[in-house]
């Protein structure tokens, strides 16, 4: 990975958080980039909102430092920080208007009263919502809220911005839309977003960095096509995308496993863990040429991309392969009915590597 | 909701009949020229009011009620607010014993209170006092103005102060810009309760009051004397100046509220 040469604008060092017996956070050392739009991933329980409620000062470190712009911020209070934050609830304040809902942060910093004004309705009219001004926010739709909530948090034009699962409570089409303003303007004004969410859709298409976490760790960081193509743990392997994992012992560039021998050049000998995507796997009821294993066809589902196909392996291990809808038609299969899953070799991710 | 079959209605109105009917009975014969309360009734009159109200103790008690009424609501609110903040916004160890502490007053007996009341307030000299008359109205009607500001925080967003201190807000800015104005209905609402409840309440009243006599201790008084219709008149009043405050609490408090 390429890393900007740049020092870095936050840095977390071996930092821990627990609540009382419960840790949030094992040691976290991570480092975000000026300008970088970074997701934090994980299931819940993972420690990812702990990780950004510390950065905004909303929760202390029980141990380590976190430094932004390379100042040691463990004991400053929220207030005094500058890390504005989108909240999943919004958090929009039922008895403001919209304007003097996003006017809030200026006056809470003594600007005086006509200048912010005119920068609240810059931001309004930025965000579409010139008009919408002295609204009450429970009249608004959920998509205006949002921009509400977006235009309120860079009234101040703060350096980095945190998001909390913004889009969790909106529409599927409108995450879509809002997913494009948010890249935009992260673009636009060129500051650090760190992004919390657990969903991959959401980080893989707008983070350029995601940091999938795992019960208090950080499990794996990369660029998005780096994590989706090549997870280092099963873990990863399991949360990001639709992966098949399948163990064994390698010898001489063959793995033998439960389902027999497949092919795999580009392992060193001993034991290993591959990963085949389910888009790179091929259904067949001839054994092909190459690696393959034997599964029999529990049912399909429509995604957005394809189908994907659900089988089973004889030791009960669940595998996934994506096929168009002309493959599905021309291969007919019924529940239980045996089939060869393939895959090009070389197309099969060794873990830990 | 359930429509009420005629029936239901039937059974609603005997019910407010029977907590209504000596209340509207009370403000009929203060309107009545008959100096007992007998059928049929006799002719109009204010003369009642006009004679009840023109007695110097009379507006003394109604002055002492006002007074002692204002000063409790307002510190009663205030400490009210105050403890169901405390429990909005802080875990502790013995939390439960706090609230339920906090809950106990309306629970006692009120001829225990009154005792224990008059027993402690004349140790430390202020029994027979307005100030006492006030300690001891607070300790009675905070536990309604806690109430009913704890209902409206359970109400509010928990992110909604951590979002003001996000955006720039100290402790007290938060305080002053996000939680007050989003309690003020209920604020305004346990002001109106709990002078409600101090302009009503008789029975700790009339143990430390003393001479500082409020208006329901005084009513007790003139009954003592003679009945006649200008008790009815006083009452009137009474439960007029009490419903209202009542009502306002009410209305403030269940509004369907757009913001909630």
């Amino acid at each position: 990975m390429a890393e900007p040469t740049t020092e870095p604008l936050v840095s977390f060092r071996s930092v821990h958080k627990a609540f009382g017996t419960y840790v949030a956070v094992k040691s976290l050392d991570l480092d975000i980039h000026r300008g970088e739009f970074i997701a934090l991933m994980g299931p819940s329980g993972c420690g990812k909102t702990t990780t950004l409620r510390m950065l905004a000062g909303l929760e202390a470190p029980t141990s380590g430092a976190i430094t932004i712009g390379g100042k040691v911020m463990n004991d400053v209070p929220p207030h005094q920080r500058d890390t504005p934050l989108v909240w999943q609830s919004l958090a929009l304040f039922p008895f403001l208007s919209v304007v003097e809902n996003v006017e809030f942060g200026l006056r809470m910093r003594g600007v005086a009263p006509k200048e912010r004004r005119d920068r609240a309705m810059l931001w309004l009219e930025r965000m579409q919502l010139k008009g919408f001004e002295t609204r009450r926010i429970d009249q608004l739709s959920g998509g205006q809220r949002q921009r509400v909530a977006l235009a309120r948090s860079l009234v101040t034009e703060p350096e980095m911005l945190l998001l909390d699962e913004p889009l969790s409570a909106l529409d599927a089409h409108l995450v879509i839309r809002m997913q494009g303003v948010l890249t935009r303007l992260q673009k636009e004004l060129g500051i650090t977003f760190v992004y919390v969410t657990h969903s991959q859709s959401e980080a893989f298409a707008m983070a350029d960095r995601v940091v999938i976490m795992g019960n208090g760790e950080i499990a794996q960081i990369g660029r998005p096509q780096e994590i989706f193509r090549g997870p280092k743990s099963r873990f990863v392997a399991e949360f990001v995308g639709r992966n098949n994992i399948l163990g064994g012992t390698v010898k001489g560039g063959v793995m033998e496993t439960a389902q027999g021998a497949v092919p795999l050049p580009a392992a060193r000998d001993g034991k290993a863990e591959i990963v085949v995507a389910a888009d790179r796997v091929t259904v067949s009821g001839e054994r092909p040429a190459g690696a393959a294993i034997r599964a029999s066809f529990l049912s399909e589902e429509f995604a957005g991309t394809g189908i994907i196909c659900y089988f089973e392996t004889a030791d009960g291990a669940e595998w996934k392969a994506q096929v168009t809808e002309s493959q599905l038609a021309s291969l007919q299969p019924e529940s239980g009915q045996e089939f060869w899953l393939s895959w090009n070799a070389d197309s099969a991710h060794v873990m830990g590597g | 909701m359930k429509a009420l079959s005629g029936l239901g209605w039937i059974y609603l109105l005997a019910l407010f009949t029977f907590i209504f009917a000596p209340i509207a009975a009370s403000v009929i014969f203060s309107f009545n020229s008959d100096r007992f309360p007998t059928l049929p009734l006799g002719s109009f009159t204010t003369d009642w009011y006009v004679r009840a109200f023109s007695r110097a103790e009379v507006w003394t008690a109604i002055g002492n009620s006002l007074i002692v009424a204002a000063v409790t609501s307002v510190v009663s609110t205030f400490i009210g607010f105050a403890t169901a903040y405390t429990d909005f916004r802080y875990g502790f160890k013995f939390k439960q014993a706090y609230l339920a502490l906090a809950l106990l007053p309306p629970t006692l007996p009120l001829v225990i209170m009154g005792l224990a009341m008059l027993a402690w307030l004349s140790q430390v000299g202020l029994s027979g006092t307005l100030t006492g008359i006030v300690i001891a109205h607070v300790v009675l009607a905070t536990p309604f103005a806690m109430a009913i500001c704890r209902l409206r925080l359970s109400q509010m967003d928990p992110s909604l102060e951590a979002a003001a201190w996000n955006l720039g807000a100290g402790q007290w800015a938060a305080m002053r810009h996000v939680i007050l104005p989003f309690c003020a209905p209920a604020i305004v609402s346990a002001l109106c309760l709990t002078a409600a409840v101090s302009f009503d309440e008789f029975i700790v009243a009339w143990f430390v009051s003393g001479l500082n006599r409020t208006v329901p201790v005084m009513i007790l008084e003139i009954l003592q004397g003679n009945v006649d219709p200008q008790i009815n008149a006083i009452g009137t009043v009474v439960f007029l100046t009490s419903m209202s405050l009542v009502i306002a609490a009410q209305v403030l408090i269940f509004r369907r509220r757009r913001d909630g």
